[in-house]
């Protein structure tokens, strides 16, 4: 524990070594970590009292500056909770809350409620929000003595333990009678309430009725801006933190009722917002911690705090010096701790990040929850933002941060304004995508605790559901140290051969209703349920009363014992089949949003079963459910397509042969051949309705939409339009099509779309092909816009570590030696072009940084994008539809000419001589505009030239405009540097243009 | 045609001073500057204007910054409004991901009934709230003086409001008894389909005195000036996609100028004229756009009669002051907000003393560093725009007696229809020029 737990935390006084075992309750002095033999029980949600500080220590710090902090406190006591009712306070009345976290601590048993028991026990603290919203406490539930060692079961959590064993579920109602629980005599938290009771006293209520509402937690959303070095990524030990802005929300209200910035210097007023200024850095920093006290704050959210403010405002403050600063918690006088985790799963993949534990309040990392939920091409704050909320965010790099510090009172309050900005974005992603509602359903559904849902995988939710059930059975489930995959992988899902091509004949599709649940519950496959085939004989089980999958294993029939697993399934999918028939009955919007969570949650949940029984490095993995399971889907959708292939025939009385053009997981695409969209519905639901009855029940085939027309390109590669009723298509709808991949350029995203929207729904592939020619064209030509060429990766590590050259980290490297301080650090994403450059080059040193293009004119490598980038993904596309595809649309007519700029920083360009030349004709000519040939062609020329100096005008007012409206402010200028933005570039292009084409029209001014 | 010579009928004449320097660009270079210094420029200026107004309109109230709001307090903020409009379209669009099948805003009016106003000054900006305050009038860009206080959502809930009224104006010399003709014309759009050459050689026929009788020569001999107002050609902007030309497109492209350059040489050679440059002339787009470049006319550039001017256009004929534009101030104003008729947007402009308050935001205009040209600091006697669909004056009596004549001058080739502005009394007519036989 001391040493995954970080050391630094630890605070300044002496005896790190004092022998064990002096973990006593109301610490005064840090004390040492247990011995090493616990520390394979002890998880990581204990807190050992090493993080609590000596309190006289805390108060003479407070008392230090004590007037200073007086108007800062009176300041900030405006926003405290509202005092309990008195009823609470005498105890007499029972006490309801919506508990959010759950932790536990190793201390001395509660003498008054437990007199018989005596020693160290484990003690259970659960924090929450009333109904009233005025009310918090910390609960202390006494229980269940020493841990004896144990064979079954001993791997779980133990706050998890405690929840299954009390019945609570994450997020649930929790009601304390009257008279059951006794005030606590000394504070141990800052909670409003806090009191000690038996954990058997615990009424945990189930989210049903009044009890599925949420409390009015109060959510904190903050950013906090650094002052970093010139070319380097703020560090705490050099960077201070220059502003902290906060905004706290009611849950269930849209909009804050607190907005404040803390800054360091001063800063002019903004309207709406509480701005207080401070002369030193320690004192924003204390004034935050005591902000975060008097607010106190049930939820944390903020875009990325987990991984960079939370950490760094900690280590900066200890940098600093500041002892007191890390008592965020609710816990008096505990510190709260930093470290390193790595998270790995086989759905999210692995990702390093840091925990910070605040004791008593959630945090919710809105970056962390963008990754998990959502795929998304970049996932900074600015791109999120804009595909979420369609709303650009302004972007201030920070490299202009300290320039904007270091002015005065009002290029801070600039600052502040972006950095509030900051803070408001996470609260609205927060509404919008109704995590709240969501995540506290999913801890509803699956009964974990809400923190786990962000820092752990898919599993303990599983786990969590099957100890519940287990725990109804009488059965405890074994304690599985599985080390690796030594049991090997199994086959997959089946995907039928796709039969690529442009469909012009409405597609029907035959989806498997929730397919992996429903094979569970119809074979009865569950870990109880497996019986070997020496069991088998030994037990003389009748052949009746088992079941041989496709794969091999053999289960026993439900009338012999019934699955836990089959019967969680069953619960989820009626819980969510009640849940969406609620929804539907809702009209409170409230309502609305906690259901639709709800069922979300089931769904997702229901189909996560058979994954925790694949996962082999999981707590609990069981292969022969899993393959069981994929081969009866694989033996489903075979079954599908010989049935619907046999039967919808000219022969059986249809018009056409039904032929099924393919198939993949869960679902069958079937060419029933009639023409219009109605006839291919009513054959797509007599198919799903007679194959569904040859299956066990409760695996359905349901019928639910039509493509038409329908683009096959190879598997997992489809795209269509969508229509669920006969009338109006519903949307297109593309899978494994090139428009969301990182590393493409915009170019081909919108190329691909534009093709697509052309052939599908104008049903104009002549007029496709002509948009293909006609970009490619603009691109050979240099004409084209350069924002739509970069290419963005992130730099992740320095050059060095790359074991390959990769053309971002070359570029970085280049940036660095040409001026240090604006070059990419690691951390920022890289974006860049490709240039034309000396034969033979690579591609990785022929990448170049935009801006640098710009300025010096330098050409882009036409033949680059044309076969790297926009080459393959167009092919897929009008490969099943043209022939010759690729000699039409990439070697046609349109590719002769080419139009390539003259770099003007370039070696040769210093020994040239500039000439004047003839507008008309480019001959060379000594003075004036026009060569003696050309005169009288001066009506056409001039419109020429003025014609593009007012597109160009046109552009720029449009572009910067729309920079002055993200921006929010007409009398500032623009500030932002936002390479994420689309028009970036173009804006920047724009501008230079204006200049060049400025010149080229004052030269006929003669 | 020939003339009746036996009475030589003189034609009168005026004096001409151009005020145009102003609308000039040459000397201005894009350096990379943006558009924020325009604001505070126009910010500062009308400021200083309406703070001296303030002790007039509600001395007793203290002046604010939207800074220097406190809760509650009543008082004044001046500063410039901002629209924020739901259905305005934005450049962002073009990248959006899903494109829908069908355009949601009629391109007409972006108007929609969730709009606000923002007022801002150089230290921030506040969301104004009142009932009296319609966001349909006014638009982005008009610096005012609002009257009212913050309220507990942080909000400006207005009370009254203070706009900079018509410019002071020169007295207009009463002297010259005579008449005397200002003739208005725009929308040429030689070269678009719908122009009729005829009806364009009549105009030019008649206003040099080669049409009726001797009357009528008589009166077109007491026009004094004539103005073009913008959109005289119409050129296929579709010959320029970037390819080379064919010469038979070439000819295409300078044959409406040619065309053009041949009428005016009629008319110069007989009377002076001004042609401002329109949104369909070869001219540059953003506001002010400067003159037309003489080599587009080599036959009427070389008499002195023929003056090519900026857009917007500012002169004074003997001592009259004039003012207009060719329209794209007033269109875009239609397209940002509300008004009875399109002579209210001319005078709201007067009396928000801008010519174009909507630059830079909706409508092109070069970013000024140091000055916003646009400013009326001077009430003009005659306040045109052309280019618009139907003809319409008014004559707006200000407080202080300024006397403008406000004039909606319709395209030509649609209408056929001339403006002329009698210089004694600021009284004005049409004529029209048809060429059909029955009407």
């Amino acid at each position: 524990m001391n040493k995954s737990g970080n050391p630094r935390k630890r605070p300044p006084q002496p005896s790190p070594h004092q022998p064990y075992p002096a973990t006593k309750h109301q610490a005064t002095v840090p004390t040492a970590p247990p011995p090493p033999t616990e520390e394979d029980i002890v998880d990581e949600d204990v807190f050992f009292e090493e993080n609590l500080m000596g309190e006289e220590d805390v108060e003479s710090l407070i008392l230090r500056d004590f007037e200073e902090r007086q108007a800062l406190a009176s300041r900030l006591s405006k926003w405290a909770r509202p005092p309990p009712s008195d009823a609470y306070i005498f105890q007499s009345r029972g006490v309801v809350f919506q508990q959010l976290e759950i932790d536990y601590v190793i201390g001395e048993s509660n003498k008054d409620l437990l007199p018989d028991s005596s020693g160290l026990a484990a003690i259970i603290r659960i924090f929450g929000v009333t109904k009233e919203g005025i009310l918090d406490r910390g609960i202390q539930i006494e229980g269940l003595g020493m841990k004896s060692f144990m064979t079954y079961e001993s791997n779980v959590l133990f706050a998890l333990r405690f929840m299954i064993d009390c019945n609570i579920v994450g997020g649930n109602w929790i009601e304390i009678p009257a008279g059951k629980y006794k005030k606590t005599e000394k504070n141990l938290s800052y909670c409003q309430l806090e009191f000690d009771c038996l954990y058997s006293e615990l009424i945990s209520h189930a989210p049903e009725g009044e009890f599925s509402k949420m409390a009015p937690f109060r959510i904190l959303s903050f950013d906090i801006e650094c002052a970093g070095r010139k070319g380097h990524f703020p560090e705490p030990t050099h960077d201070p933190v220059i502003q902290v802005a906060n905004l706290v929300t009611l849950q269930g209200e849209d909009q804050p009722f607190i907005r404040n910035v803390m800054t360091f210097k001063s800063c002019s007023a903004i309207v709406g917002v509480d701005v207080m200024s401070f002369d030193t850095e320690k004192e924003v920093l204390l004034a935050w911690r005591e902000f975060i006290r008097e607010v106190d704050p049930d939820i944390i959210i903020g875009y990325n705090i987990c991984k960079f403010d939370l950490p760094y405002l900690i280590e900066r403050a200890q940098t600093l010096g500041i002892a007191e600063f890390p008592t965020l918690g609710r816990i008096r006088n505990s510190r709260v701790r930093v470290k390193d985790t790595t998270f790995s799963s086989r759905q999210y993949g692995t990702r390093e990040s840091k925990e910070v534990t605040v004791e008593g309040r959630v945090q919710f990392d809105l970056l962390q929850a963008m990754q998990r939920d959502y795929k998304l091409s970049s996932y900074s704050l600015n791109s999120v933002s804009a595909h979420f909320l369609s709303e650009q965010k302004e972007d201030v790099h920070h490299s202009i941060i300290s320039d904007l510090q270091n002015g005065n009172a009002e290029t801070r309050r600039r600052l502040a304004v972006y950095c509030l900005k900051d803070a408001y974005l996470p609260q609205r992603l927060l509404d919008k995508l109704m995590f709240i509602y969501n995540y506290v359903e999913m801890a509803r559904v699956t009964g974990v605790p809400i923190s786990f849902l962000l820092s752990r995988g898919q599993s303990i939710k599983v786990l969590s559901q099957l100890l519940r059930k287990s725990k109804q059975k009488n059965l405890v489930i074994p304690n599985v140290k599985q080390a690796g995959s030594e049991q090997g992988t199994f086959e997959g899902a089946t995907v039928l051969e796709a039969r690529a091509g442009f469909y012009e004949k409405p597609i029907a599709t035959l989806d498997f209703a929730s397919l992996y649940p429903s094979i569970m519950m119809a074979y009865n496959l569950c870990y109880c349920t497996l019986v070997t085939p020496e069991d088998v004989r030994k037990l003389n089980l009748p052949p009746e009363c088992i079941n041989k999958t496709p794969s091999g294993e053999t289960f026993v029939k439900p009338n012999l014992q019934k699955g836990i697993l089959p019967e969680i399934l069953e619960e989820l999918l009626a819980a969510r089949k009640r849940a969406k028939a609620d929804l539907k009955e809702a009209k409170d919007p409230f309502e609305k949003a906690v259901l639709d969570g709800r069922q979300l949650a089931l769904k997702i949940s229901a189909n996560s079963v058979y994954g925790f029984t694949g996962a082999t490095v999981a707590q609990l993995p069981c292969l022969e459910i899993s393959s069981s399971v994929t081969s009866y889907g694989r033996q489903m959708i075979e079954h599908t397509k010989k049935l619907v292939e046999d039967k919808f025939t000219v022969l059986g009385g249809y018009e056409h042969n039904a032929e099924v053009i393919y198939g993949d997981t869960d679902s069958v695409m079937v060419q029933f051949g009639v023409p219009d969209v109605e006839a291919a519905m009513n054959l797509g639901r007599e198919a799903a309705e007679c194959i569904s009855a040859t299956f066990t029940k409760p695996i359905k085939l349901e019928f639910e939409k039509v493509y038409y027309p329908y683009l096959l390109i190879s598997k997992k590669r489809y795209a269509g339009l969508f229509w669920t009723n006969p009338k109006k298509f519903d949307k297109m709808d593309t899978k494994g099509i090139e428009t969301v991949r990182r590393d493409n350029c915009l170019l081909v995203k919108n190329l691909v779309n534009e093709c697509l929207h052309k052939i599908l729904i104008d049903r104009d592939i002549p007029g496709a092909v002509q948009y293909v020619k006609n970009t490619i064209s603009d691109l050979l030509m240099n004409r084209m816009d350069l924002s739509l060429l970069v290419i963005t990766k992130g730099l992740t590590k320095t050059g060095d570590d790359y074991e390959v050259k990769a053309a971002h980290v070359e570029l970085a490297e280049r940036m660095r030696k040409r001026d240090a301080a604006t070059a990419p650090n690691v951390g920022d994403r890289v974006p860049y072009v490709i240039i034309k450059a000396a034969k033979g080059a690579k591609a990785y040193e022929r990448s170049e940084d935009p801006i640098y293009v710009l300025e010096n004119n330098i050409p882009i490598d036409p033949q680059y994008y044309l076969e790297n980038q926009i080459s393959k993904p167009l092919l897929r596309i009008f490969e099943p539809i043209l022939k010759n595809a690729s000699k039409e649309l990439l070697h046609g007519s349109h590719t002769r000419s080419i139009s390539i700029s003259t770099p003007s920083n370039s070696g040769i360009m210093k020994f040239a001589k500039k000439q004047l030349s003839c507008i008309g004709c480019k001959a060379l000519i000594s003075n004036g505009t026009l060569c003696s040939h050309c005169k009288g062609r001066e009506a056409e020329l001039y419109y020429k030239t003025v014609s593009q100096v007012s597109e160009l005008e046109e552009l720029f007012g449009r572009l910067w405009t729309q920079c002055q409206e993200c921006q929010g402010s007409l009398h500032q200028d623009v500030l932002c540097t936002s390479r994420d933005c689309p028009i970036f570039y173009r804006r920047k292009k724009a501008q230079k243009d204006m200049v060049e084409a400025k010149q080229q029209l004052d030269r006929w001014n003669f | 045609m020939e003339v009746d010579s036996q009475k030589q009928l003189q034609r009168k004449q005026s004096t001409y001073l151009s005020l145009d320097e102003n609308f000039g660009i040459q000397r201005e270079v894009y350096r990379g500057q943006q558009y924020s210094q325009i604001y505070f420029a126009r910010l500062h200026m009308m400021r200083t204007l309406l703070y001296s107004l303030v002790p007039n309109w509600k001395s007793h109230l203290p002046v604010c910054t939207v800074l220097g709001l406190e809760e509650g307090k009543e008082c004044i903020i001046v500063g410039t409004l901002y629209k924020h409009m739901k259905l305005k379209p934005c450049i962002l669009d073009e990248y959006s991901k899903e494109r829908s099948a069908t355009p949601l805003v009629k391109p007409h009016n972006f108007i929609h009934q969730d709009d606000y106003l923002v007022l801002e000054d150089e230290s921030g900006r506040v969301k104004l709230g009142s009932t009296m305050l319609s966001p349909s009038v006014y638009v982005t860009g008009v610096v005012v003086a609002l009257h009212g206080k913050e309220t507990t959502a942080g909000d400006f809930f207005v009370e009254d409001i203070l706009e900079a009224g018509l410019p002071p104006q020169i007295e207009r010399p009463l002297k010259s008894r005579e008449d005397k003709y200002v003739v208005f014309v725009s929308g040429l759009s030689i070269g678009s389909s719908s122009s009729n050459p005829l009806q364009f050689q009549l105009l030019v026929d008649h206003i040099t005195g080669h049409l009726g009788d001797e009357e009528e020569q008589g009166l077109a001999a007491e026009i004094v000036y004539l103005v073009i107002a913008g959109n005289s050609v119409d050129i296929s902007h579709r010959l320029l996609n970037g390819q080379n030309l064919t010469s038979k497109d070439q000819s295409r492209l300078s044959e409406p100028i040619k065309e053009l350059d041949i009428l005016l040489t009629q008319i110069a050679a007989s009377l002076p004229l001004d042609i401002m440059p329109g949104s369909s002339d070869p001219a540059n787009f953003s506001l002010p756009q400067q003159p037309l470049n003489r080599c587009l006319f080599p036959g009427s550039a070389t008499y002195n009669t023929f003056r090519s001017c900026t857009n917007p256009h500012c002169f004074e004929l003997d001592s009259i002051r004039f003012l207009g534009t060719s329209g794209q101030n007033i269109d875009d104003l239609t397209k940002y907000s509300e008004a009875e008729d399109k002579l209210d947007f001319l005078e709201r402009t007067l009396k928000w003393r801008h010519l174009a308050p909507t630059a830079p935001n909706t409508l092109g205009c070069y970013p000024f560093t140091d000055r916003d040209p646009f400013l009326i600091d001077s009430c003009p006697h005659v306040y045109f725009v052309g280019n618009q669909e139907k003809y319409e004056t008014r004559l707006l009596k200000g407080l202080e007696g300024q006397l403008v004549r406000l004039i909606c001058i319709p395209r030509f080739c649609e209408t056929g229809v001339a403006v002329v502005l009698n210089m004694r009394n600021l009284e004005c007519h049409t004529i029209t020029f048809g060429t059909q036989l029955s009407s």
